[in-house]
């Protein structure tokens, strides 16, 4: 395998390709606009579609359309085109459709700016549209990450039949790093896509409403509440399944002689292993526990960390003014003072002034509770 | 039936054996129907997948023997395309009213109009939201009283009907667009052969086709069926006047 | 040690091109300040990227400016536009009759079409200009792709190439025999589109080891300026 340098946006996409998604709807955005330049020069090649649509409203129903195939389709887009295409993934997540959005996020709210940002944690993780439901939200840290979550969220998209989304900042599309590509992918077997609407041929039309039988419907409406909740009830056993089989996060130099614990993801968590690695020469041990799946949420995980005697606080950072945070609040349960650090609008916050608050925290007697947001 | 008697008039095997919820004397069952018999003639009810609207048609998915997609409001169009893209070989069409398709969903079906995706639109207009309980659309009549136009479309105020077959024609993309009307059994007859092109298009690979349908809301309206037919016919046709207004031939041709 | 001559050209302006992310702008800005001790004469550099929205020059503009080197940039709130920002005073640079001139573009045909729309103000005055190349990039890692690349940049520009930059890597990952094996695709994509490889660029640590009877043109060490956010550990090293 040649390991060869890409941009995030290209590796994503090409990963896409990798993983059998050759189906591709997009509306230019920056800074992700090079998934559409790289699938327009690729999907030729292996006998793909991509349509750019009129709107990202439009991208969001393409998906819809496509993926009632059974067809392995995606778009990307930055924070105000995911917005627009909200109303289609709650139809989506309602009608229990596998598709996969890629997030590259810049700097909110409203048109805000094209720097990197951790701003649409919230929008992710908390369901995004109107409507009980969650989205699977993978955020990756590097561009080896970037291509291997995307592989896994067109089958982790299959496996729930629920939209799945890869979550990552501005700088993550946009850097360079080397990556490789597998050769010989395998995945999982998946049940069959016998809900698809690829025409009733060799069904049969009389019996109605036998699974499997009639004529598939796909949708969203339920004007009986008794209907409507029972399909809430499928989703929600879903999300308690994935909640147990999913959770995915990486502890880097977590040990017992850690006096903080630090939650972070994305390009934030690289920033927070820099200071980490310079705090350990300095002979101070600080662990970090990174969520990779962010929904769900690896609050478990995390709270087992807290509670370890030397920890003296919870730190989270982000590119926000504290979103994730809440989760790692409600993970931990008073049983640790909980931190904060955050820089927002698109400004990345400096492993200088990580540190320097690190120490702060280090300094002070008695750190207080709930710091982040009194 | 005994052997004596056979049956000239049967249910068309693309349609369901239930009966609709729509109000006495609404065409949308007779629009059904023309689609149900056209999918029966061409006998590619086993590769047509529909795309339903948000609006009195919504239901349409209980009526059809074919799969269908339930869309958002307005975005028939956009599912049409995604899926007709990724499986060109099935045959898809959408089925919108007037406030889904010349309100909500004007960008969906003018991008995909002028995309030239080869998917077939039924577009349905009776001049008045339906479902929502009679509220102005963008297709109402001048004057015409509505549940938000109490006095009447006020065109100074809201301008005046779109007249979505005219709008559409104007794309360069080739296209077929035929309007037609379903309150007399001739009508009737011109519309199953409108939509009956539709779908041959379609079937050819030629081009998106739409066939707008004048049609009837006696309830919302407030006339009886027949008033209404008349209505349609005095009110209405004068307005949107019938006929073909665009076929792919005569696009490549100039 | 592998001790080369630091590659100057007699033209003022020297243009480099290349595909996305071939690394053009770490050899434009590093020639740039390469420029300023090699040579007594005002140096500036154009920042001409209007298709990347992170990772420019004018991220290196302190450095830049700390060393000599005039930017020119869009400033304030423009600086981070997602907008294609022509400067008025870019031509005026290019112009001018003393100093250097060092013009960074955008990736591809798409980044080098600016270009074309200022291709009046480059002739008169004769310019260098080099397509940066990395084997180790999807588009251009075999003689075609890169032919490729260069025809389309010059269809889109109007200008002609002039030389070639080796410049294959792997940012951390780069070992000398990655750089070799894209010099030697450099040589031959320089034999086909018959112009000469006028420099392999490579980071110092790396340009140290290559050996000067298999790299047969001057090779110029880089000093990274273009870093992530959490490689920022390293400028504060260097006394940033």
């Amino acid at each position: 395998m040649t390991r060869i340098l890409m941009k995030g946006n290209e590796a994503i996409a090409e990963a896409a390709i990798r993983a059998g998604a050759i189906y591709y709807f997009a509306y230019p955005i920056t800074p992700q606009n090079e998934v559409g330049e790289y699938m327009a020069r690729r999907l030729p090649e292996v006998g793909g579609v991509f349509v750019q649509a009129e709107s990202e409203v439009a991208v969001g129903n393409m998906l819809f359309g496509a993926v009632a195939s059974g067809k392995r389709a995606f778009t990307s887009s930055s924070s105000p085109g995911i917005s627009l295409m909200q109303e289609a993934i709650s139809y989506m997540a309602g009608a229990r459709l596998p598709v996969v959005l890629i997030n590259i996020m810049r700097g909110g709210p409203g048109l805000g700016g094209i720097l990197p940002s951790q701003a649409d944690y919230f929008q992710a993780t908390k369901g995004g549209g109107h409507g009980d439901y969650r989205v699977l939200v993978l955020a990756p840290s590097t561009l080896q990450e970037a291509v291997d979550l995307t592989m896994l969220a067109f089958h982790l998209a299959d496996k729930y039949c629920n939209p799945t989304m890869v979550l990552a900042d501005g700088m993550i599309g946009q850097m360079m790093e080397p990556v490789e590509f597998p050769e010989n992918y395998v995945e999982e077997p998946l049940p069959p896509k016998d809900w698809a609407t690829t025409g009733c041929q060799g069904r049969d039309p009389n019996v109605v409403n036998a699974k499997g039988r009639a004529p598939i419907i796909i949708k969203s409406l339920a004007l009986d509440p008794v209907v409507l909740e029972k399909n809430n009830l499928v989703l929600a056993e879903k999300y308690k399944l994935m909640k147990r089989d999913e959770v995915r996060f990486e502890a880097y130099k977590i040990n017992p002689k850690n006096r903080i614990l630090v939650v972070s993801y994305g390009t934030m968590a690289r920033i927070c292993q820099t200071v980490i690695d310079e705090l350990e020469q300095e002979e101070i041990s600080i662990g970090l526990l990174r969520p990779i799946t962010l929904f769900p949420f690896p609050a478990k995980e995390i709270l087992a960390e807290a509670i370890k005697p030397n920890i003296e606080s919870v730190l989270t950072v982000e590119m926000s003014m504290g979103q994730m945070v809440e989760d790692v609040e409600w993970a931990v349960k008073d049983k640790r003072p909980i931190e904060f650090y955050g820089r927002t609008g698109g400004i990345v916050p400096t492993p200088e002034e990580v540190k320097d608050y690190i120490m702060k925290i280090l300094a002070r007697e008695t750190p207080a509770a709930k710091n982040w947001n009194g | 039936m005994n052997e004596k008697t056979h049956a000239i008039f049967t249910r068309p095997q693309s349609f369901r054996d239930v009966v609709t919820h729509y109000c006495p004397g609404c065409t949308h069952g007779t629009i059904h129907r023309l689609v149900a018999e056209v999918l029966d003639e061409f006998g590619i009810r086993g590769r047509t997948v529909g795309v339903a609207p948000v609006g009195c048609g919504v239901f349409i998915y209980n009526y059809f023997q074919t799969d269908f997609l339930e869309a958002p409001h307005g975005r028939a169009p956009a599912l049409a395309t995604g899926l007709k893209r990724v499986r060109p070989d099935l045959i898809v069409f959408t089925y919108q009213g007037d406030g889904d398709l010349a309100s909500i969903g004007t960008a969906e079906i003018i991008h995909a109009a002028n995309r030239g995706e080869k998917f077939t639109t039924i577009f349905v207009n009776n001049a008045i939201y339906g479902m929502t309980g009679g509220q102005m659309a963008p297709t109402t009549m001048p004057g015409q009283i509505t549940t938000t136009s109490p006095r009447g479309r006020n065109v100074e105020e809201c301008g005046y009907p779109i007249r979505v077959a005219e709008l559409l024609s104007t794309l360069r993309t080739p296209a077929y667009i035929e309007r037609v009307a379903v309150h007399t059994p001739q009508n009737i007859v011109r519309a199953k052969k409108a939509i009956r092109k539709a779908f041959q298009y379609q079937i050819d690979n030629k081009c998106f086709s739409l066939v707008e349908v004048l049609s009837t809301c006696p309830t919302n309206w407030g006339l009886t069926p027949n008033e209404s037919l008349n209505w349609l016919e005095e009110t209405m046709q004068p307005y949107y006047p019938l006929g073909v207004f665009k076929t792919p031939d005569a696009e490549v041709q100039k | 040690m592998m001790q080369t001559p630091f590659p100057a050209f007699d033209k003022r302006v020297i243009i480099f091109a290349g595909a996305y992310g071939s690394g053009k702008t770490e050899v434009a800005v590093n020639y740039a300040i390469g420029l300023t001790t090699s040579q007594n004469q005002p140096v500036s550099i154009i920042d001409l990227d209007i298709v990347n929205p992170y990772f420019r020059s004018r991220e290196a503009a302190f450095e830049l400016e700390t060393q000599g080197v005039r930017v020119i940039m869009p400033h304030n709130e423009m600086c981070h536009a997602d907008l294609p920002i022509i400067l008025p005073e870019i031509r005026g640079e290019i112009e001018r009759s003393d100093g250097k001139v060092v013009v960074d573009v955008g990736g591809d045909d798409v980044g080098a079409r600016v270009l074309s729309s200022m291709v009046d103000a480059f002739a008169p005055k004769g310019y260098e200009f080099l397509i940066v190349l990395n084997a180790r990039r999807p588009f251009t890692s075999d003689v075609a792709g890169s032919l490729k690349m260069m025809h389309d940049i010059e269809m889109s520009s109007r200008l002609k190439f002039t030389g070639i930059v080796s410049n294959t890597h792997l940012i951390g990952e780069t070992t000398t025999e990655i750089v070799v094996e894209g010099y030697r695709l450099a040589e031959e994509v320089g034999k086909a589109a018959e112009i000469p490889v006028v420099f392999v660029s490579v980071v110092t640590e790396v340009a140290q080891q290559l050996d000067p009877n298999v790299v047969k043109v001057p090779v110029f060490a880089l000093s990274r300026q273009m870093l992530k956010p959490w490689e920022e550990k390293v400028k504060a090293v260097r006394g940033l």
